[in-house]
């Protein structure tokens, strides 16, 4: 505004805008706008695009110790599908996250819902308790689990349970991510609660509706998208499944083998073996597999959220 | 990188602005390695050779070698320990920059940086002339003909740690054969009521497991650098499956237990009475007197339980070795370094190595020192251990490493490993790994035989 006060020679300019200069005004509207998107679109380039695209390429090489580098096409794609090691994996997750996602959203929506309904002193504090754990490094609440599961100074250890055997240790790997996650899929949830209308729950009250129907029938429809969303999260969390089994590998490398899941799989491939373009390879179909996975889930829950 | 003690160094302004800058570019991931074969024209003042290295109370050895020297200064990194150092070591040497001058290299990972032409001939450099200072096997496992591609530090003859207090409470005798050996782990198992084992025996150390078919005269790889494209595989050999074949055993009827090694269920047990033996390596003493203190003063060595009563036969577990990469910019020195930082008339730094960090020398002259031979171990309640580890150091036969050990490694563990888990043959397990390796090998492009 000053700008045109100042300068009086662009005034009449500004009040009839011929078809040149709205042409030129579109051009500085568009420089103006790429201008704001660029800080996010160096960044989006230089860390996402290009790793990915360089990624992609190297995963159409093949590299051995004796004869070098060649193109090889989809061969390591090839590989990877047949790769016995690769589908133990992507089964592995995928049962995981079966499991893992109801739990998580489960415990994360009753943990909301009891602290959106009871106001007290208390609630305050077990909200902040249920975050705690997500501001612990995952490597750190990792190992921390890795010693509560011992059984020789573990407190569970007179239990005879073995926590990390083959038939357990799947269990115990979702107990820490639930244990992880849930706080803070819980606070999502919570902050959706905290912006319905209070009016509702009130005339539902007034049609006598207990407590439990608010929730389950009023409370929880309306926060759907909010549902969808950490759903989604959880998801791709579980399907991209690594950190936690990688630390708890040495406790017993049997039960967490090298193979457990696709990216762990891919991390050894890489950095134990130096496979850098099968690795690629396989990291490229497990964000195929990551990416179906979320579209089949959204387009299944199209109707209840606003996330399309 | 240790920037804490780069202020206290006397050093001249240029390679103070050399140091400041290669470690500018260390921290950024990019260095000036030169990959010339003619060695650069030498700066004025004392030349920085960067050291990767993992060795315990390093920095005293590092701290004496360069107030003895003028014309290098050594600027030591500890880049993780094993494999973490490796996946670094691993990533620099394919970027072509990054890599240190000098770095520590266990012996069965020598093969795989030589093959990929990363380790600088050290024969070139007058490494040959220190060849008499080792044993035979020792130097086999660094060189190939008038090539070297280390120089040893440090290695790990095995031998048996046993709990004098355990074996005197149930009335165990030390057993000089494996026969005899199951023989005391029945006898400890129905006295102690299943309380203790006679061992853990750890499937998640492919060293561990190498050591023993070693000691067994197996051969998992005929490989020798100087004909890089071929190799013999032969892990499922008869030697190896007869070790495989007796832990089995001892595994299955609860004889010995199979909590990975290096974690802190086993560290417990060895602290506590779960466990009446150790198979130990040459490093042992010291790693176990770290980790199960609680246990100190009731320890003793006796030689490893041999196959044939009567016999000496030996194997290795670890050791270590100083390479040169080829992103070293001064070859010449950076030989210099790895010849001298644990060299055979290296008293001062021995006396770190072996006091303090419980190193087992490789070099002989350190080895037949009094105050190795001699040295009494408060741990092992005043035992001379390397009364036993010496003779066992001399006794190792020849070895040969593959040149993709991870791999190797990894097939060992991992199918053993499952094999315990799921209650499955083990032999089984070491013909999988068979399989598994020789197609590998024909992947990477190795005439297999």
């Amino acid at each position: 505004m000053t700008e045109v006060q100042n300068s009086p020679a662009v005034a009449p300019a500004a009040a009839g805008p011929s078809v040149k200069t709205g042409r030129r005004s579109h051009v500085r509207e568009a420089a103006t706008g790429w201008l704001f998107v660029l800080p996010f679109a160096v960044l989006l380039v230089a860390f996402l695009l290009l790793p990915m695209a360089y990624a992609f390429k190297i995963s159409l090489y093949r590299s051995t110790l004796i004869e070098g580098e060649v193109f090889a096409f989809f061969d390591n794609y090839k590989q990877a599908i047949d790769d016995p090691l690769v589908r133990e994996g992507v089964v592995r997750v995928l049962i995981f996250g079966l499991i893992q996602t109801p739990v998580m959203i489960g415990v994360a929506l009753l943990a909301a819902l009891l602290i959106d309904a009871a106001t007290s002193r208390f609630s305050r504090f077990f909200r902040l308790a249920a975050f705690v754990p997500y501001a612990v490094p995952v490597v750190i609440g990792t190992l921390m689990w890795g010693f509560l599961y011992s059984d020789s100074i573990g407190p569970f250890s007179g239990l005879g349970i073995d926590f990390v055997s083959s038939d357990t240790v799947l269990a115990s790997l979702g107990n820490i991510v639930t244990w992880q996650w849930a706080g803070y899929n819980m606070i999502v949830l919570y902050a959706a609660l905290q912006g319905l209308p209070r009016e509702t729950y009130e005339s539902a009250r007034i049609d006598g509706a207990t407590e439990v129907q608010i929730a389950l029938r009023i409370k929880t429809p309306m926060i759907a998208s909010a549902l969808v969303l950490a759903t989604l999260f959880t998801i791709m969390g579980t399907l991209q499944f690594f950190t936690e089994p990688l630390i708890l590998q040495p406790l017993n490398p049997g039960a967490i083998t090298q193979h457990y899941t696709p990216n762990v799989y891919a991390y050894q491939q890489a950095f134990s073996f130096q496979q850098y373009n099968y690795s690629a390879a396989i990291s490229f179909l497990l964000g195929a597999v990551v990416f179906i996975g979320s579209y089949i889930f959204l387009f299944a829950t199209r109707k209840r959220s606003a996330l399309r | 990188v240790n920037i804490g003690n780069f202020s206290a160094r006397r050093v001249s302004r240029r390679s103070v602005v050399a140091a400041v800058a290669a470690t500018a570019l260390a921290l950024t991931g990019c260095s000036s390695g030169g990959d010339d074969d003619k060695p650069a024209e030498k700066p004025t003042g004392p030349v920085t050779i960067k050291v990767w290295a993992w060795y315990p109370e390093f920095q005293g050895v590092v701290d004496n070698f360069n107030a003895t020297h003028t014309d290098v200064k050594i600027e030591w990194t500890n880049a993780g320990t094993g494999q973490d150092q490796y996946t670094k070591l691993q990533t620099a040497l394919k970027a072509g920059k990054g890599a240190p001058d000098v770095v520590m290299l266990e012996l069965q990972e020598i093969p795989t940086f030589a093959l990929t032409k990363h380790l600088v001939d050290l024969g070139k450099y007058g490494a040959n002339s220190v060849k008499g200072d080792y044993v035979e096997w020792a130097w086999k496992q660094v060189s190939s003909g008038e090539q070297v591609y280390a120089i040893p530090v440090d290695a790990g003859p095995m031998a048996m740690m046993y709990r004098e207090d355990i074996f005197s409470k149930y009335g165990l005798t030390v057993p000089k054969t494996w026969d005899e050996y199951k023989q005391q782990a029945e006898k400890l198992k129905t006295a102690s009521a299943g309380k203790s084992f006679i061992t853990d025996f750890g499937a998640n150390d492919g060293g561990f497991m190498s050591g023993l078919f070693w000691q067994a005269g197996a051969q998992p790889y005929t490989y020798d650098l100087a004909n890089p494209t071929s190799i013999g595989v032969n892990v499922n050999s008869a030697e190896a499956k007869k070790v495989i074949e007796y832990w089995e055993g001892m595994v299955g009827a609860g004889l010995a237990d199979t909590t990975a090694f290096h974690t802190t269920d086993f560290y417990n047990g060895l602290g506590s009475e779960k466990y009446a033996t150790y198979l130990a390596a040459g490093w042992g003493p010291g790693y176990i007197q770290a980790n199960a203190a609680k246990s100190a003063g009731k320890w003793k060595v006796a030689p490893l339980p041999q196959w044939v009563a009567g016999e000496n036969k030996q194997g290795d577990w670890g050791g270590s070795s100083f390479a040169v990469t080829d992103q070293a910019k001064y070859p010449d020195l950076a030989a210099k370094v790895a010849m001298e930082i644990f060299g055979a008339k290296n008293t001062d730094a021995w006396k770190v190595g072996i006091d303090k960090a419980f190193l087992f020398p490789t070099a002989t002259p350190v080895l037949e020192s009094d105050t190795f031979k001699n040295k009494q171990y408060d741990f092992f309640g005043g035992q001379k251990v390397n009364e036993v580890f010496v003779p066992a150091y001399n006794a190792i036969g020849p070895f040969a490493w593959s040149p993709f050990n991870s791999y190797n490694f990894n097939q060992l563990t991992t199918n053993i490993n499952q094999a315990i888990e799921k209650k499955t043959s083990w032999t089984a397990a070491l013909d999988t790994a068979q399989e598994n390796v020789k197609t590998y090998a024909t992947q990477q492009g190795f005439k297999v035989q």
